[in-house]
């Protein structure tokens, strides 16, 4: 916008007053322009009480000086490894034993039953319940050791191969839900029923925020390739912040229409003059202040600043054109097309790199209940290069050391097949007792296998991790004791990890 | 135990004998102590036992040493009296008046942390305030009550107070009496034109209309406050209001919520709950007949449509559950949200043990869970909007002859029961003659399209003929997965009706089988299939577009393996589900649909084959087929029996009269009356027109979800171990937490009953609970600010008598709302301004003394609400379908499964656009996002106190959202048409509108600089203005000049985005 014509900030206003002559009584113009002087003081002073007092609530100070604003008192409980998470939640379970758990063994069980004393009585979903027998679906899919510790892993994840150094993957996670809705809401928030507050949440209410233009903990959706992909549902609930406050709850990050629900000032509202309704109500708000003395009020107007800093840093955010062509040979091409997985890693990295603590990410159709060989390769290519890029990314910016990087779904899958198996094609139902999942970057111990399954990838031989320990090892990771990190809801001192007990998984801590 | 009063007088402790007092020591007998030496230590602060004492020990030490006997650590128990004045062997837990001489003192400060309390591994560390609780506590006497909650509220006598001239009623004096021991002076009364403003929110949700302020300032009346209230409570716009409130602890939504979350029609319950508060129905009878409507002698179906509320919960319909464990979780869904709105308990704590701080053990939850267990509905929702057990909600104008249509009905079944049970005259001599050798169809050899003859059909190799139901009959016998094709049978089409019967035996095995079929899966499976998933029957009818309608018989009604079943299945040709109907064994099928909003296009007709025991790829192996038959219309029900009975009517054709069996004589009855008696086909005539009629209303109407009881056993539920569904240990029948008073003798022991208990005198909780509430609705904080937990871990009532004689006086009035509204609003507490001092900000931040006037952020709803109606946009219409309007792109989609029927958010036109907020969509995947960001909690569980949070978000929505700008302008329109080129009148009118008010000088002239620079930037970028005023659907008033009204717009946005708008 033309500044000159707008008359905002320049001084000259007296003779783009005249010319509003026709529309505004003489009198009116006259007193305005009487105002002028007076205006100077009032505009001045709005701004600066404004700022004052968003400088006190939002910590201002303190964010210059690259420590948080908020958090609780007391944490960390000691020096964290992490100061943020990038999760890749994989909604619909990929079936570790097709990426990450090589059964090379299960060949010579091709359409053999599932032994009952490997199945031993397990509940199964009501999809295969009613099969009347499991036959043995070995994967199609070849495995290939990697770096230093020779981890195996599926020729469809080339990419992470290059990477075995870098990360840790757990071959032995576990959890007690069966469907994906209570699983992923179980990953999230330590409950398989909803209204508990997510991770995120967590991270963001007991740590606090380390950037004052954008929220502290963002969600973005990624789309996938495949279209016969089978999709899960997720929800709001899985970004909630449950009995924490809602300032607390994951902002999502949209691909299409404004990047924040209502970023962006309506069509013909250019941002000086939304700049000069701000000041202008500003000043209102001040003048109630006085009268009222409700504090809430003074907060109010350091909100109004924070969405109007918020309007310039998301586009500012999502702007890619400054990206170097370099960005998108280790990304890949995908990574300029809105919404994709690698554009989602990339933005991913964007918001760390912007003091985003908490940057959660869901891409659906992983839930291969059918037509898995056909399936699944698209479903690694959408991610494995992305991955890749986004943890070499983070590397040369020097971000890998403080990081963390999770990737991994709600269960794992079933070594036997759902409905028809031929030597070409099978499904693979959910299977809650042993999965797959890696960490990488800030505290983690790269070239780290932790754990075993059984030669079915059925049940755990060695070193189990529950979701509950992978949940105590993340906030380990943050300097934070799950124990003690606790906050009163329903008379219950309540935490992430609930009741049960919880352990941190120390083996794969660097 | 003795029972002892302890009073403390000037610091010394003087134990008095007294009866049944509620305070006592927890001493076994009274200690006399010196008085040397209490003398020397002063007692300090008297305590506060169950503000200060309770929480502390609850918070502390009941997790161990509490009410729950499995983690109750050295046999200790802190939560009673007994527990605290049980010797033990390093003496007492508790030496009243002597801190050194306490166990409790000792462990909380012993120099050993292994030793000291609480333990390392809680992580709480005791503040030296925490402790001083405990050593005055200790001090005065460790005077014992128990919890407040569980005790009848009594009306105690208003306490006296200093400033008796500030007092307009009761509350007053109980909110003066604390301010006054604060040392602090009551706010002043508000302003006229911020009280009407007040008044007009709290009563009705919207913004007054500027006239109303005005006449209520200028009202000289003595009774002018009285008159605006009543005037407020008696629209229509208050059971919106106060319903809108009640939807969140109801948590009503309009989807199922998990999975798939498809739409669940449910609306004409959020219509009830207007009505009722509109109706000012007594609390009580909200109360009981949302618990129990359906279970009331002769209910009505507003009562039975009230027993929704227990069906707004969540459900799933996700293939894999496990139906026990989903069973278990709707239980538990139902248990919570009592307990929550009613009872104000946390009692799901006690799904997987026994509660660790109040008196609920796990039995009582299960107990509670028992009345809940006992319903007929199905687990699994369906994915469709009418899951059983529904009703139709006919539209308010059929309502009238909806009810007489029931009459109607049974007048008429009741004159061909007589005419039945007297045997028409002419019925002999029928008998007696030869035209019953004739009969060649069951009910109307005309309307017989098909009816299969087993011995005549040419058998495939994997069917063989053998035995049906009567050794006589033949019937095919299925072996495989293959049956019999029959060409040249005449299809049926879905604009016409059609009936199918079947006389078939079920198999027993698990597949889904297929009983026969005229459709063909290459072709979208276009035709029609009686198949049996689940073990339950079903006739699905699918046309051109491959989407199907169906009638399934309920979970409840499975077949038995291995049985003869005759079943029979109509439809109306109306393309619609709710056209169908299924008999099973001569009885109606208590049914659920398919999709009932789906409408059939185009052909079901694809030239099939008639296919006896299978579709082309499922069959009926292990089971037989004895009769089939396909109507050209559909078949009344006792025509449908009829159908069933044709083995008789055959076996009877060759008999003499006095030959015939009962059930030959019967059937024949039958038969003769439907087909050859004149009065009898009359009545039959007539119901068939009653039945349209009907079906026609049905289309007109809605459906909602209800609840409804299992006839065939009592209500019970096994105690969960641990709260698995798959460890069930004792059964227990229903029953009420048995630290509450018990059921009497003549509540049943069912929901009725339950609903009964809660508005029972007796009950000590529901009236306190619904205060409280409604309390909080009006000063943003309830006097128990926990308004959901009352119990030993909630917060204290900050005024326990004012609360109670509320609650006394709220049940002695006959529940009656409106009464307690009035009260509330017509107190000084209420009235009272706003404004904070410094010292009261200092003192009491969060007002708990109520020592100024409510002033706190609206809910999302009333502040889009109050853009709309200043804007005069607002519809007035109450009630209906929910709506769809403004949402930006994608807010569905981003979170949806493919298949869901709300994947994308069609927003709606016109009227639509500016209903109340309550009307709105709300899918529980995905609120309605504007909502949301105000703290609309997501309605998947029972929620009775949101959170006012202040966020950016917030602030983008109210500046942002179309649904504002288009508002902004719309205002801006009308104060620009009210006075035309009179800028300073404009801008008064928006401030009246949204302000309620004149605006003050200094306030006055920075809107006018910012509308001279908005007017100048628009001046100067008349496309900026033109693409402004464009927001929105409702196109921009031409006459006005687009630069003006476009500053005005920015204005307009500018104060509906200030803090006193949003506030209340």
């Amino acid at each position: 916008m033309n500044n000159e014509n707008s008359g905002l900030h320049g001084d000259e206003i007296t003779p783009a007053a005249r010319r509003l002559a026709r529309h505004l009584p003489q009198r009116l113009i006259e007193e305005t322009v009487a105002a002028e002087t007076r205006r100077q003081f009032f505009g001045r002073s709005a701004r600066g009480l404004g700022g004052l007092a968003l400088a006190s609530l939002m910590g201002e100070a303190a964010a210059t000086r690259g420590e948080a604003i908020g958090g609780q008192p007391g944490l960390p409980h000691h020096a964290p490894k992490a100061k943020r998470c990038i999760y890749l939640h994989l909604v619909g379970a990929p079936p570790q034993i097709d990426l990450f758990d090589p059964k090379p063994g299960m060949k010579d069980w091709f359409d053999k039953d599932l032994p009952d004393s490997i199945r031993r009585g397990q509940r199964l979903t009501t999809m295969t319940s009613g099969q009347s027998r499991f036959p043995i679906a070995p994967s199609v899919f070849q495995f290939k050791q990697h770096g230093k510790s020779g981890m195996a892993l599926s020729e469809l994840l080339p990419y992470t191969g290059r990477m075995a150094d870098d990360i840790a993957l757990i071959r032995t996670m576990n959890t007690e839900a069966i469907n994906h809705e209570p699983a992923i809401t179980f990953m999230q928030t330590g409950s398989m029923i909803a209204g508990r507050p997510c991770i995120g949440s967590w991270t963001s209410y007991g740590l606090g925020s380390m950037n004052q233009d954008l929220p502290s903990f963002v969600v973005l959706h990624a789309s996938h390739s495949h279209p016969r992909a089978n999709v899960q549902a997720i929800s709001a609930r899985l970004w909630s912040a449950g009995f924490l406050s809602a300032q607390y709850a994951g902002v999502a990050l949209r691909s299409s229409g404004d990047s924040v629900l209502y970023l962006n000032n309506p069509d013909g509202v250019p941002s000086p003059v939304r700049r000069r309704m701000l000041d202008a109500l500003g000043e209102m708000n001040q003048i109630q202040h006085q009268q009222t003395g409700d504090p809430e009020t003074l907060a109010r107007i350091a909100q109004y600043e924070m969405a109007f800093r918020m309007q310039t840093s998301v586009p500012e955010l999502t702007d890619l054109s400054k990206e170097p062509a370099s960005t998108y040979s280790l990304y890949g091409e995908e990574a300029k097309k809105p919404g994709t997985f690698a554009n989602t890693c990339l933005m991913a990295r964007r918001l760390a790199e912007r003091g985003v603590r908490f940057i959660q990410v869901y891409q659906r159709g992983w839930d291969v209940h059918g037509q898995l060989p056909e399936v699944l390769p698209s479903q690694c290519k959408d991610v494995d290069q992305a991955v890749f890029g986004l943890v070499q990314d983070l590397k040369s910016r020097g971000m890998f050391d403080d990081t963390l990087v999770i990737f991994g779904g709600e269960f794992g899958r079933t070594i036997y097949s759902q409905g028809k198996l031929t030597a070409t094609d099978y499904g693979r139902d959910h299977h809650p007792r042993c999965f797959s999942l890696w960490l990488a970057g800030g505290g983690i111990k790269g070239a780290t296998v932790h754990g075993e399954t059984d030669e079915f990838s059925y049940n755990i031989v060695s070193d189990p991790v529950h979701v509950r320990d992978l949940q105590a090892t993340l906030l380990h990771l943050f300097g934070v004791h799950h124990e003690k990190f606790t906050y009163r809801f329903q008379g219950l001192d309540q935490r992430l990890t609930g009741v049960e007990p919880a352990r941190v998984v120390r083996n794969i801590l660097a | 135990m003795s029972r002892v009063l302890i009073v403390i007088t000037c610091g010394a402790l003087v134990y008095v004998a007294a009866s049944a007092q509620k305070s006592q020591g927890v001493a076994a007998k009274p200690v006399v102590r010196s008085a040397a030496k209490t003398a020397g230590k002063p007692a300090g602060k008297p305590v506060d036992f169950q503000r200060e004492v309770r929480p502390f020990l609850s918070g502390n030490c009941f997790a161990c040493h509490g009410p729950d006997p499995q983690t109750r650590m050295a046999g200790l128990r802190l939560d009673t009296r007994e527990g605290l004045a049980e010797t033990r062997k390093a003496g007492l837990p508790v030496t009243p008046g002597d801190p050194d001489k306490s166990l409790i003192w000792q462990r909380i400060n012993h120099p050993n942390t292994g030793l000291r309390m609480p333990p390392l591994a809680s992580h709480k560390t005791l503040t030296d305030a925490e402790k001083d609780v405990v050593r005055r506590w200790i001090e005065q006497g460790a005077q014992w009550q128990e919890q407040w909650a569980f005790k009848t509220p009594v009306r105690t006598p208003l306490p006296p107070v200093k400033n008796t001239e500030w007092v307009r009623n009761a509350i007053d004096r109980f909110v003066l009496a604390r301010m006054e021991a604060a040392g602090l002076a009551p706010a002043p009364e508000s302003d006229r034109r911020t009280l009407a403003r007040r008044l007009a929110l709290d009563l009705t949700g919207l913004p007054p209309a500027p006239a109303d302020v005005e006449a209520f300032v200028n009202d000289q009346s003595k009774d002018y406050y009285d008159r605006y209230v009543d005037r407020l409570m008696a629209s229509g716009r208050w059971g919106e209001h106060r319903a809108r409130y009640w939807l969140d602890a109801a948590r009503y939504a309009d989807t199922h919520g998990i999975h798939v979350d498809n739409y669940r029609e449910m609306w004409p319950y959020r219509d009830w709950v207007i009505k009722a508060f509109n109706g000012n129905m007594p609390f009580s009878q909200f109360t009981v007949e949302q618990i129990a409507g359906d279970l009331l002698p002769n209910r009505t179906l507003d009562q039975q449509i009230a027993s929704g509320f227990h069906r707004c919960n969540v459900t799933t319909n996700e293939a894999g559950v496990i139906i026990d464990e989903v069973e278990a979780i709707y239980a538990k869904d139902r248990v919570d949200t009592t307990g929550t709105v009613f009872l104000g308990l946390t009692v799901g704590c006690a799904t997987c043990h026994d509660h660790k701080f109040d008196p609920i053990a796990q039995r009582d939850f299960y107990s509670m869970a028992a009345f809940f267990r006992n319903t007929t509905q199905n687990a699994m929702d369906g994915n469709i909007p009418d899951t059983p057990p529904v009703i139709v909600v006919p539209s308010d104008e059929d309502r009238p002859r909806w009810s007489r249509l029931a009459e109607d009905e049974q007048a008429a079944h009741a004159r061909m029961d007589a005419r039945r049970a007297a045997g028409p005259a002419e019925f002999a001599s029928w008998l007696d003659g030869t035209g019953r050798r004739n009969i060649k169809a069951p009910v109307d050899a005309a309307a017989q399209v098909y009816s299969l003859d087993p011995a005549s059909v040419t058998l495939a190799a994997s069917t063989k003929l053998g035995a049906g139901r009567e050794a006589e009959r033949k019937a095919v016998h299925f072996e495989a997965k293959t049956g019999i094709e029959l060409p040249n049978v005449a299809a049926v089409d879905a604009g016409k009706p059609f009936s199918v019967s079947a006389l078939f035996l079920m198999p027993k095995g698990d597949d889904a089988y297929v009983v026969a079929s005229q459709s063909d899966g290459k072709d979208k499976g276009r035709g029609w299939v009686m198949e049996v998933l689940g073990r339950v029957i079903a006739l699905r009818i699918t046309a051109d577009d491959g989407r199907s309608i169906q009638i399934r018989a309920g979970h409840l009604e499975q077949l038995k393996p291995g049985t003869w079943n005759h079943v029979v299945a109509t439809y109306d040709g109306t393309r619609e589900q709710p056209g169908m109907t299924l008999l099973v064994n001569g009885k109606t099928a208590l049914a659920q649909g398919g999709d009932s909003m789906i409408v059939l296009k185009g052909s079901i007709n694809n030239g099939q084959p008639l296919r006896l025991g299978h579709d082309s790829t499922r069959g009926l192996a292990g089971g037989a087929l004895a009769e089939l038959r396909i109507y050209n219309r559909i078949l009344s029900a006792e025509e449908a029996r009829l159908d069933g009975q044709w083995a008789q009517l055959e076996a009877s054709r060759e008999k003499a009269a006095p030959a015939l069996n009962a059930s030959e004589r019967e059937a024949l009855l039958l038969h003769y009356l439907n087909t050859q008696d004149a009065p009898y086909r009359a009545l039959v005539g007539q119901l068939a027109a009653l039945r349209d009629e009907r079906r026609a209303m049905r289309r007109r109407g809605a459906i909602t979800h209800v609840m409804q009881e299992r006839s065939d056993r009592q209500p019970m539920a096994h105690i969960l171990y641990r709260g698995m569904y798959d460890q069930p240990r004792d059964k227990v029948e229903p029953a009420v937490p048995s630290v509450l008073p018990p059921m009497t003798a003549s509540m049943p022991r069912n929901r009725l009953g339950l609903a009964q208990w809660l508005v029972d005198p007796a009950n000590p909780l529901v009236s306190r609970v619904t205060v409280n509430r409604f309390w909080q609705e009006l000063f943003g904080t309830g006097l128990v600010k926990t308004s959901e937990d009352f119990g030993s871990q909630g917060t204290a009532p900050t005024h326990p008598e004012l609360l109670d004689w509320l609650a006394v006086d709220f049940r002695e009035s006959g529940w009656d709302v409106k009464r307690l509204f009035k009260l509330m609003v017509s107190s000084a507490t209420y009235r009272q301004s706003a404004q904070a001092t410094e010292k009261k900000l200092k003192e009491d931040p969060e007002n708990k003394l109520l020592a100024r006037g409510p002033r706190f952020r609206m809910d999302g709803e009333m502040i889009r609400d109050y853009a709309l109606a200043s804007a005069g946009l607002l519809s007035p219409r109450l009630g209906g379908p929910s709506v769809k309007p403004y949402q930006p792109e994608g807010v569905w989609e981003a979170v949806a499964m493919l298949g869901s029927n709300t994947r994308f958010y069609k927003r709606d036109e016109g009227d639509k656009l500016y209903r109340r907020s309550l009307y709105t969509f709300w899918k529980r995947s995905a609120p309605p996002a504007a909502m949301e960001i105000f703290n609309a909690p997501t309605r998947e569980n029972c929620s009775v106190r949101r959170e006012r949070t202040n966020t950016p978000l917030q602030a983008l929505v109210t500046m942002n959202d179309v649904q504002f700008v288009e508002a902004a302008r719309r205002l801006a329109e009308s104060a620009m048409q009210a006075a035309p080129g009179d800028v300073e009148r404009q801008i008064g009118t928006i401030a009246e509108r949204l302000l309620a008010r004149p605006l003050a000088a200094r306030e006055r002239d920075v809107a006018r600089r910012a509308y001279v620079d908005f007017l100048r930037h628009y001046d100067s970028n008349q496309e900026d203005a033109r693409k402004l005023l464009a927001a929105g659907e409702i196109a921009v008033d031409g006459k006005l000049p687009n630069v003006p009204l476009a500053a005005l717009t920015m204005l307009s946005n500018q104060f509906m985005n200030l803090d006193e708008v949003l506030a209340k």
